[in-house]
């Protein structure tokens, strides 16, 4: 699981290293009923074992705010969840930080978002290429490529990228960053309460920002892409 | 999200693959950068690696004593996918279980949408499950679900993330997949539609 805090974590600060020492020791229960006594348990893995997931999908580590969430997700076999789940929020320390994006807290140095409509552009062009470097046995393609490309086509809404970041530009004057910048190009929304709901790490700026959100909106859209 | 990122990286040239021509030696650096990259799938900094796009520079190569071969310092720029906290993402649903869905959403394969962060959704067993709303609309097998992300995992043995996400909120739900059928957009997005 993530390091402590730090740069690159998607796992909030309190996110477990002991948990990694003590994953196993208490499986037993990690996999049995939640006790509902809302401490957190610090090194416990929860995992999505119950019947309806089969063979454990998922484990994620508990501790921290995600313990929190965990234990109201109610992980673990059987159906008693709800009073185990009341139990867990009930007795919860505190409360976790609100869901909001921030992905330049969590992007490594050298490392720019991109909307999906820009990647689409690059990768596009690449697989333009793929039937001449398919020809040559040495040169692999990621395995990721593919997928990575129909998804990014399948949430294109925009047909000129250079276009749609001239739009938003004027945005960052009013401290949107470029991850929320590029989250609302993504999303391709259509009123200020869609962005404010989708980004709500916005809602902060909301009087500043709910008049020049119109005007790019409505910028965007005329870009949008004809059918 | 899609990020683009530049990578100092390390080439190995062997000495077989060395060339006195500086092109060929060009050519062999950027076939060795290109197979590593391909075989890296994925970090925990950077996400799951798609494409190379540019090689930036090459350094000096400098010679490894033992083999022969030659080291070469590079820096590229390439295009990389990671989810992050927070995030709106359009995952396809591939499988239903009476505790959620897993969806995929590009290269993530194991993202999972638990029955306890989409309330309104009622699961209805049978031989294809779905969640249904009192509205009836329905979260099931290739379905489209917008949705946010609350959680991502970075798992290093398979080299690959995991996701938990939630439908709470205004605007995250599932997008018409009929019309996404016709017109290969949501009907968000379809100008058909409006």
């Amino acid at each position: 699981m993530a390091e402590k805090g730090g740069k690159g974590s998607s796992v909030p600060s309190k996110a477990v290293k002991s948990s990694l020492k003590s994953a196993t020791s208490n499986g037993a229960s990690a996999k049995g009923k939640d006790d509902g006594s809302g401490k957190p348990k610090k090194g416990r893995k929860v995992q999505f074992d119950s019947e309806g997931l089969g063979d454990g999908i998922f484990g994620f580590s508990s501790g921290g705010k995600a313990d929190s969430l965990l234990n109201k997700l109610n992980l673990g076999k059987g159906g008693k969840g709800d009073k185990t789940g009341k139990a867990a929020k009930s007795s919860a320390p505190k409360e976790p930080l609100p869901l909001e994006l921030r992905v330049e807290q969590e992007l490594p140095k050298h490392a720019k978002c991109l909307m999906d409509c820009e990647a689409t552009e690059i990768l596009q062009g690449i697989q333009e290429q793929m039937v001449i470097l398919s020809e040559d046995p040495t040169i692999k393609i990621p395995v990721s490529f593919d997928r990575g490309l129909q998804y990014a086509k399948n949430g294109i809404h925009y047909a000129d990228p250079a276009s749609v970041r001239r739009a938003l530009e004027p945005l960052t004057q009013y401290g949107v960053t470029e991850g929320e910048i590029c989250v609302i190009g993504n999303v391709c929304p259509e009123t200020p309460d869609e962005v404010f709901a989708l980004v709500p790490s916005l809602k902060a700026k909301k009087s500043k920002l709910a008049e020049p959100l119109k005007d790019v909106l409505a910028e965007l859209v005329k870009l949008k892409k004809a059918t | 999200m899609f990020l683009k990122v530049q990578l100092p990286w390390n080439v190995i040239i062997s000495v077989e693959d060395l060339d006195a021509k500086g092109l060929m030696l060009q050519r062999s650096i950027v076939i060795r950068l290109l197979d590593d990259f391909a075989c890296k799938k994925a970090t925990k900094d950077l996400g799951y690696f798609l494409a190379v796009t540019t090689l930036d520079s090459v350094g000096e190569g400098k010679v490894r004593q033992h083999s022969g071969d030659v080291l070469f310092p590079v820096v590229f720029s390439g295009i990389t996918f990671k989810l992050f906290r927070g995030e709106i993402l359009d995952g396809v649903v591939h499988d239903v279980f009476k505790h959620g869905v897993l969806l995929r959403c590009g290269p993530v394969k194991k993202i999972f949408l638990s029955n306890l962060k989409m309330a309104d959704y009622k699961y209805v067993p049978g031989e294809n499950p779905v969640f249904l709303n009192d509205k009836l609309s329905k979260i099931g097998k290739d379905v489209t679900v917008r949705c946010m992300v609350i959680e991502t995992r970075w798992l290093e043995a398979e080299r690959e993330f995991q996701a938990l996400v939630s439908l709470e909120g205004d605007f995250l739900g599932p997008v018409s997949q009929q019309v996404r059928h016709i017109t290969g957009m949501s009907p968000r997005r379809c100008s058909l539609c409006k």
